[in-house]
């Protein structure tokens, strides 16, 4: 399986490798680009040139190093300019350029949505001239397949502004590679784009239509670039007119379609294509304790669900999330469920349900760390999973199935062990690294926190013991040689502070 | 004709002199094997791969008995065997297999006649020692034989065949050229047979000899029926030479001991008492290093295992000294012989057909380790991740009364099975209302659906997926026998 990958063009040098050949459809209208790189209509298109600051998760007391990449944003209104999260993500210092006048202007993100890659960002402080430019105007439609679009940005290839053209090649659901976790409607489109790219706006006619965010690269799928439609850029608008971004609400639930005949027959239902069986829903979710396994949902929101879980909105087939996609979170959502032959009418508020955020990207986030004698603990996420290349089947269970077994009703957080500074009190610890810290002292650990508080609380006897989940050796240090070993190791190793719990 | 008769006379010629009176060599003492194999399809349990021929030395034993490896037997289908200067074959069939041990013996299908004629069947050299010069015998594709010689110089734990099972390895060194078509080569020692090399490394010139040892209590055991085996002691242990951990075990610094971490259900250490967080000092007499090494009389420093399997027979009894919460105490283990299908998940399974059952089209299987391989080497990362953690932590679904892991591994698509085709992966946890714990009972279960209609609970998924009766009869007795070639909707055997 290929995952689009963001056209990110996290550091300049580092890019030459995915570096792929303009698109032939960059040379399609020589004439137009000769009349238009310059035009008044690209004013408001300016290029973004982040610093940013990634975090190692491997050495989480460390300062994060610096990396960097440029991406693309429009002014869509004053002093706000729209991109995507993944341009400015972890940023130290944002600064934005513009066609024809090389002075960088600082800027700060005002808003951001990781969920579905967008950002605002703004001038601070503010300088008239730069936005003197006419904002673009967002279309309120979704363009139709195989009429054209034109990209415009600051992709890798050049300095200036880059213009590309193509046709809208498909409406559908896709992931949002920022996030790794979040699917939204995404529009593909056959121009070319390319690193750089990313934040720039896809244009019909003089309307933004969309906003390139991601892309294959050329050797996995040809001519395949996804935008972000406007369904989705207007729905973040509008979330963050209060003043902040709620995210998107989930009905945490899943389903299964009822295309066999003997489900119908078993379930009692009528033979009319309607309906889909839950198959989970998380009890803390948006419909916990209010739906339940089995159940067959009929209606959303007054939309009736096919067999397959589509529904029809002003006739075009769509999946049903895109009923919860144009709500809010603490909107109400109305329910028709078929339940003991006979249908059932629930309403629900919307939820957000973070458990899912398990195995999705982390940003502007510092690292909760926690260290002891040399053994670093940090809560299991994404991101160190990755960073650590964790491979315990156990630690890989607690990943995986975290959402779907409901691990984090008894695991707020699940804490791991992920390394050793090595030293002569846990010299024969090492072959623990990776796994899953069961109990501290008999205590049962469920957050990073706990073990704080169960390791700063001295042993009723001689040993600290640690026990990790599924293994029968527990690991034990003497009380006495902890302190100075922990004095020691901090010093040797260079850890400025011995943790970091978010507040 | 003519020619043929001449060089029949040409090998009685050659044969004659050394009967009974000359050394042993290769073409007196080792014949070509010539196995074809064809084991069954996991993916597809009804059907068997497609047939493979494989070729490799054995040993000629008294009795005209030829050994070989358990892993050049597997799935044999038909076997020649073969003097290699004269290409004169004969059919002949496995008599005793271990796969375990990795060892096999073969024998004649019929009266051999003339066959063995001529032939020296080689001794075992049971008391081989360190600093031996071995001979390994090969042949070149024309019948000339080939000797390398290298030298024993290391005793070890290590794997004959099966993964995660150690036995007793003689390691030598010296270059030993791979000659065309040999798959398991006699090693040999002043003409006695010194064991069976199964794996070489080229790079480093190393040997891994399966010794003589171990195919003399192969063949003892062959010779008493029934078959015992090797027993299954069924601990898992740490290395106990952290002293914090000793100090926190109460343990004295001099004395050794290995911390018993995980104790298999239903297997030997269990069923005699045995328990998580004992730590063993001695076994039947021998102390029992931190490492969990001892002091073998004949090999020196060796793992602890070799006495719980390698060196022991199924009913003897295993006397342990181990403490307990600080308490030195004795304990007797009666060693237990487990078969591959006591595990909740077989270890290795060949020579039979995978059980399985098919409702409609869907596959039920009882989940072994040849399944999960089916996803390649990286099987652990790449195989459905619950059948692999399942595999993982198999002591758990033993404690909640399952005997195996019912799983469905398919779908077939089928009339009944419409809208299930990318099914796969599933634990099952009940038919019809009723606890599945292996594949018999859900063979029952499915002879009581309700209302006409199968109901399966399954662990992820759809969770319930439900089949027509009527379907399932009517595809189960027409359409999969005839699309898909199924002659049998099940094998429980």
């Amino acid at each position: 399986m290929f995952l689009p990958s963001l056209l990110r063009p996290a550091v300049l040098a580092g890019f030459a490798a995915v570096c792929l050949p303009l698109g032939a459809s960059a040379q399609d209208d020589p004439a137009d680009e000769k009349t238009t790189s310059l035009g008044k209509q690209y004013e408001s298109i300016v290029n973004v040139e982040c610093s940013a600051l990634r975090v190692d998760y491997r050495t989480p007391w460390n300062a994060a190093t610096p990396s960097g990449g440029t991406g693309t944003a429009f002014l869509i209104g004053p002093n706000l300019f729209l991109t995507n999260a993944h341009v400015i993500s972890d940023a130290s210092r944002i600064v934005l350029k513009k066609v024809g006048d090389s002075t960088p202007h600082r800027a700060r993100v005002k808003f951001v949505a990781h969920d579905c890659d967008l950002a605002l960002l703004e001038l601070d402080p503010p300088a008239p001239a730069f936005l003197k430019a006419v904002p673009l105007s967002i279309s309120t439609e979704i363009p139709k397949l195989d009429t054209t679009v034109k990209v415009v940005g600051y992709p890798i290839g050049g300095e200036r502004i880059s213009v590309t053209r193509g046709v809208v090649s498909r409406v559908d659901y896709q992931e949002f590679s920022h996030s790794g976790v979040d699917q939204h409607l995404a529009i593909q489109i056959d121009a070319a784009i390319n690193p750089g790219n990313s934040g720039g706006p896809v244009l019909q006619g003089t309307k933004v239509v969309g906003v390139a965010f991601q892309g294959y690269s050329g050797d996995v799928a040809q001519n395949t670039g996804y935008m972000i439609p406007t369904p989705v850029i207007r729905r973040f608008l509008k979330d963050v007119e209060d003043g902040s971004y709620d995210h998107y609400g989930e009905l945490a639930i899943q389903h299964y379609p009822l295309l066999n005949p003997a489900q119908r027959k078993a379930l009692q239902l009528p033979d009319n294509d309607r309906g889909v069986m839950l198959t989970a829903v998380d009890s803390t979710g948006t419909c916990g304790g209010i739906l339940k396994v089995g159940d067959v949902l009929l209606e959303l929101d007054g939309y009736p669900v096919d067999s397959t879980g589509s529904i029809d909105i002003d006739g075009e087939q769509t999946e049903m999330a895109e009923v919860v996609e144009r709500k809010f979170v603490g909107d109400s959502l109305k329910l028709k469920v078929w339940r003991d032959r006979q249908e059932q009418e629930f309403e629900v508020k919307l939820k957000v349900f973070p458990a899912y955020l398990m195995q999705a990207h982390q940003y502007e986030k510092q690292p909760e760390y926690l260290v002891h004698a040399g053994l670093v603990f940090q809560p299991l996420d994404h991101e160190l999973m990755t960073a650590f290349n964790l491979t315990s089947l156990r630690t890989r269970y607690y990943y995986e199935y975290y959402a779907q077994d409901e691990i984090y009703k008894d695991l707020p957080e699940v804490v791991v062990l992920t390394s050793i500074l090595p030293d002569a009190i846990n010299t024969w610890v090492r072959d623990y690294a990776g796994q899953v810290v069961e109990s501290i002292n008999g205590v049962k650990i469920k957050s990073l926190k706990d073990a704080a508080a169960a390791l700063a609380k001295p042993p009723e006897g001689s040993h600290v013991v640690i026990q990790f989940a599924g293994e029968g050796r527990p690991v034990a240090l003497e009380k006495g040689l902890i302190a100075p070993a922990h004095e020691r190791i901090l010093r040797k190793y260079g850890v400025a502070s011995d943790r970091y719990l978010a507040p | 004709m003519k020619f043929r008769l001449l060089s029949a006379a040409l090998l009685l010629l050659l044969a004659l002199p050394s009967q009974g009176t000359a050394a042993p060599s290769p073409e007196t003492s080792i014949l070509r094997v010539n196995i074809t194999s064809q084991g069954f399809n996991f993916a597809l349990p009804w059907q068997k791969q497609r047939p493979s021929t494989r070729r490799g030395l054995g040993a000629l034993l008294p009795g005209n008995r030829v050994l070989v490896t358990a892993e050049l037997a597997q799935d044999a289908n038909y076997i020649e065997l073969e003097q290699a200067a004269s290409g004169k074959r004969i059919t002949a069939r496995v008599e005793a297999v271990d796969y375990e041990i990795n060892l096999a013996t073969i024998v004649p299908d019929e009266d051999a006649g003339s066959f063995f004629q001529g032939m020296e069947p080689l001794e075992l050299d049971v008391a081989l020692k360190p600093k031996a010069a071995l001979e390994v015998w090969q042949f070149e594709s024309n019948g000339t034989p080939v000797s390398s010689s290298v030298e024993f110089n290391r005793v070890d734990l290590g794997p004959y065949f099966l993964e995660d099972q150690f036995f007793l390895i003689f390691q030598a060194n010296g270059a030993v050229q791979y000659r065309s078509g040999t798959f398991t080569l006699p090693v040999i020692h002043q003409g006695k047979l010194a064991g069976m090399l199964v794996r070489y490394n080229s790079r480093d010139q190393v040997s891994d000899i399966l010794p003589a040892t171990m195919v003399d209590r192969f063949l003892k055991d062959v010779a008493t029926p029934p078959y015992e085996g090797l027993p299954s002691f069924g601990v898992r242990m740490s290395p106990t030479l952290d002293p914090q951990l000793r100090s926190f075990l109460q343990l004295d610094a001099a004395n050794g001991g290995v911390l018993v971490t995980d104790v298999t259900p239903g297997f030997s250490a269990a069923v005699a008492g045995v328990e998580q967080g004992d730590v063993i000092l001695e076994m039947n007499g021998h102390k029992i290093d931190a490492r969990g090494s001892y002091e073998d009389p004949d090999y020196g420093l060796l793992g602890s295992g070799h006495l719980a399997r390698g060196k022991a027979q199924a009913g003897d009894i295993m006397k342990l000294v181990l403490v307990r919460h600080g308490q030195r105490r004795e304990l007797e283990v009666p060693l237990l012989r487990k078969q591959a299908q006591d595990y909740l998940v077989d270890p290795y399974v060949f020579d039979r057909q995978p059980r399985y059952v098919i409702l409609g089209g869907v596959l039920f299987q009882e989940l072994t380790l040849p399944f999960l391989q089916l996803a390649g080497k990286e099987w652990r990362d790449r195989a459905a991740f619950r059948l692999v953690y399942a595999q993982a932590n198999q002591d758990e679904y033993l404690k909640a009364g399952r005997k195996k892991l019912v799983f469905i591994s398919g779908v077939l698509p089928a009339p009944c099975t419409l809208g299930y085709e990318r099914l796969a992966g599933l634990i099952v946890n009940q038919v019809n209302g009723k606890e599945i714990t292996d594949l018999a009972s859900l063979a029952e279960a499915i002879k009581a659906p309700r209302d006409g209609i199968h109901r399966i609970d399954v662990v992820d998924g759809p969770r319930t997926i439900y089949l027509d009766e009527a379907q399932a009869k009517q595809d189960n007795a027409e359409f999969l026998p005839s699309r898909y070639r199924i002659t049998a909707m099940e094998n429980l055997k």
